[in-house]
């Protein structure tokens, strides 16, 4: 039986889950599901703008971290096929861009609460993962210019260079222009 | 299973894995057995790292002390919980690898200050085994640094400084040294110099920033030591066998130290394997605990422990912690590495050791915004970009040297953890004095953070913990006065060492796992010379039986 609906999202939604990751060894995802998956990416970049963030290259990092967490135990397989249904659900009752604006900014979830709904499963160990995987391959690099100053080069988590690179892997001090913004204030 | 070794070495961390690449390389054949408690966890794993990005998970927590199993007594708690990897490759699995040099004062603390202990060595003993370990850890520095005498440069260039370092250096260019009532030579009066942190990186580091669990074996690594000398054909007769607490060291006489007994955890079975020569590597921790639990008919009280100073003399670094507060950050600054890049050893300086040196640093994490974290709580673009522009906190931190004292010990308490080795109590407390002058040093952290036109939003002294632990088996010049002597053999034992900051007399005011690693590479070339003047003298004994036999043999013809 489902629970009075008090969040976003239908029945499917709404049904009730253990907080655990569901259940998936031995299961692999189609091309399809990999598609699906993909366009819950793309949607993180531009409901927040991440204007330097640039998908494509972020492809292959990004499957890379699919294969790790289907090929290898605990199998996210079960998560990725759940957040598609949920996602297919919110889409039907809100749209293709209101289901993602619903999900990323008005599920009424606690992320840090264990998730014990098909919803909750799907912001917390797809959506939020992708997030922070999204930040951390470069969707940081947004930040930092706004009044003008330096674009952001590193991020916990980001390569910010090769071993043959010479040049600073940060925005490093510079004793002549540092802070000007602040100085002006 | 063989049970019968050259040396056995008790512990799988850094001071093990220096040890056994030293005599090894040394001499290929060598047998050496290394004993490790917990068990092995992968490094550079794929998913592990993903799961490090994406939930904040490292695979190693599961082995750390949990607070049941770590109290403290005293006027000050003891972080122990949380700390310590119990590991194949102890807690480099998730050391920050800052790797600074000792100062040549830090050798002589009783003679400078009448409190803590003298080092039965020198500064300039050890400087060209700061060069060996600098190398084998691959430390990024300064050349130009002059904060302590160095006769090599450093083998890796250093870390620039960020951007979000320039306001603390401008604050310190502007600062004069302020001198505290209780130092003493206060000698002349100069501004804090800023200096570039050391840190141990390979060249193909390539700043990912999550050196806690480094994808690439970026960062120093034992683990990476160790696998390495598995699998060197060279070295035919070394074996690492994991699962397997130590709990006592045996001993054929009083000074002849024969065997050690461990329990295989998956098995259940104990083992009894001998040692012509026996090294415990087992951390600050775990010498002081084994070497009491040790009793035997020679060592009624453990071995080492006749004047009852194992564990005593224990010392760590307070962590001094003042935060200050901008009101905005127009150029979206945070600090991009995993690391700190700036720091200041203006007073590590002989003329503070009185007072307790600290070591200065900007901290490893802020400035910081956590974008993701604030996109996961469902703020917009607009909402971000006001916060990361908005509020910025700064913090600097600071090592509190501390000095051992007597009745400050660590020692085990009854119970196991859940790898078999005993659970602990650190009994530690600190005088009003040195209450106060840990007091007088936040202010002038606090000065530092207001110069940055900062304010402050909080200034504490945190607690002491396992992080640095040295002391509880230190060297010394007789058994009445410490535990080891000055190659860390234990006192009036002939084949039992340790290696360990356990044997530090002092904790400095620096991290000191530097330190340790040039220790071992000393205590390598103490071993290889002792093995070389033990060949002689027997090659010399033979010749000499020999030249009797040849006469006997020519008399009777
Ligand atoms: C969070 C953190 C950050 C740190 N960062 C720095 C830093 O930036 N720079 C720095 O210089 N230092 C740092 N340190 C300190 C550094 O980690 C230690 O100095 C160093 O790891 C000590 O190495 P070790 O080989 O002596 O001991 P350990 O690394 O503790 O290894 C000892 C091993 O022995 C095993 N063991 C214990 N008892 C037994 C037994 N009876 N039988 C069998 N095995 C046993 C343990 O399981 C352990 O794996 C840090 C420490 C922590 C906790
Ligand atoms: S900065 Fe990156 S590559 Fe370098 S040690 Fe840290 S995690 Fe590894």
């Amino acid at each position: 039986m489902n629970k009075e609906l008090t969040s976003i999202g239908g029945p499917v939604c709404n049904e009730t889950l253990p907080a655990g990751l569901i259940f998936a060894e031995g299961q692999s995802l189609t091309h399809q599901n990999k598609e699906a998956l993909w366009e819950i990416f793309e949607a993180i970049g531009t409901n927040w703008s991440n204007t330097i963030y640039n998908s494509n290259n972020q492809r292959s990092s990004w499957y890379e971290m699919l294969k790790a967490k289907t090929e290898n135990a605990p199998n996210y397989a079960g998560e990725y096929v759940n957040a598609i249904y949920v996602i297919n659900e919110l889409k039907a009752m809100y749209g293709t861009g209101g289901a993602y604006k619903k999900l990323f900014f008005e599920s009424g979830l606690d992320n840090s609460a264990p998730p014990t709904t098909r919803l909750a499963h799907c912001k917390i160990y797809v959506v939020n993962e992708f997030i922070r995987m999204q930040i951390t391959a470069g969707g940081f690099k947004s930040w930092g210019t706004k009044y003008g100053g330096e674009q952001a080069r590193n991020y916990h988590g980001f390569l910010g260079g090769t071993r043959y690179n010479r040049t600073p892997r940060v925005r490093a001090y510079d004793p002549d222009t540092n802070n000007l913004k602040n100085n002006q204030e | 299973m063989k049970n019968q070794f050259d040396y056995i070495i008790v512990g799988g961390g850094v001071a093990a894995a220096t040890t056994a690449k030293g005599l090894l390389e040394h001499k290929h054949d060598t047998s050496i057995l290394i004993l490790e408690a917990g068990p092995e966890i992968i490094a550079k794993d794929r998913r592990f790292w993903w799961d490090y990005i994406t939930r904040g998970e490292r695979p190693y927590t599961f082995t750390y002390d949990q607070k049941f199993e770590a109290d403290s007594t005293g006027n000050i708690d003891y972080q122990t919980d949380g700390v310590r990897v119990k590991a194949y490759g102890g807690s480099t699995m998730h050391w920050g690898a800052w790797c600074l040099r000792f100062r040549p004062e830090d050798f002589n603390l009783f003679t400078n200050t009448g409190e803590g202990a003298d080092w039965p060595i020198n500064y300039e003993d050890l400087e060209t085994y700061y060069n060996d370990a600098e190398a084998f850890l691959s430390v990024c520095g300064d050349d130009n640094a002059n904060w302590v005498p160095r006769s090599k440069p450093y083998p890796v260039p250093p870390f620039e400084w960020t951007a979000a370092d320039g306001e603390m250096i401008k604050a310190w260019e502007q600062l004069d040294v302020v001198y505290q009532d209780g130092d003493i030579n206060p000698g002349k009066k100069s501004k804090i110099q800023s200096g570039k942190m050391p840190i141990a990186r390979y060249r193909k580091c390539m700043t990912t920033g999550t050196c806690k669990y480094c994808p690439i074996g970026g960062r120093f690594n034992a683990q990476y030591v160790l696998d390495d000398l598995k699998n060197d054909t060279r070295f035919i007769n070394f074996e690492v066998r994991v699962n397997s607490p130590v709990h006592q060291v045996n001993v054929s006489s009083k000074s002849k130290i024969e065997s050690v007994t461990y329990t295989d955890n998956l098995s259940g079975n104990e083992y009894t394997v001998k040692g012509s020569t026996i090294i415990l590597a087992s951390g600050a921790y775990n010498v002081p605990k084994l070497l009491r639990a040790s009793k035997n008919e020679f060592w009624k009280d453990g071995i080492g422990n006749d004047h009852d100073l194992v564990g005593r003399f224990v010392v760590s670094h307070s962590m001094l912690n003042v935060v200050g507060k901008a009101s905005s950050n127009p150029n979206g600054w945070f600090q991009e590495y995993d690391f700190p890049t700036l720091m200041s050893h203006s007073y590590n300086t002989k003329e503070h050791q009185k007072k307790g040196k600290i070591f200065m640093f900007k901290n490893r994490t802020t400035p910081n915004v956590d974008i993701a974290q604030l996109m996961i709580d469902g703020k917009t673009r607009e909402e971000i970009d006001e916060i990361v522009y908005g509020e910025m906190t700064i913090n600097i931190q600071a090592f509190l040297e501390e000095k051992g004292k007597h009745r400050n010990r660590l020692e085990a308490k009854p119970g196991k953890d859940r790898f078999g080795l005993p659970q602990t109590t650190v009994h530690f407390s600190r005088t009003e004095e040195e209450m106060k002058n840990a007091n007088d040093r936040l202010k002038l952290l606090e000065q530092i953070i207001e110069k940055m036109g900062l304010e402050v939003t909080s200034s504490r002294v945190d607690k002491p913990g396992g992080h640095h632990t040295t002391g509880t088996a230190r060297m010394g010049t007789s058994p009445e006065n410490s535990v080891t002597d000055k190659f860390m053999k234990v006192h009036n034992t002939d084949n039992l060492y340790v290696c360990s900051n356990a044997a530090f007399p002092t904790g400095s005011a620096v991290n000191p796992t530097l330190t340790l690693t040039a220790m071992a590479f000393r205590l390598v070339n103490h071993l290889i010379e002792k093995q070389t003047n033990q060949t002689n003298s027997n090659t010399n004994n033979a010749n000499k039986t020999n030249t009797i036999q040849e006469c006997l043999s020519r008399e009777s013809n």
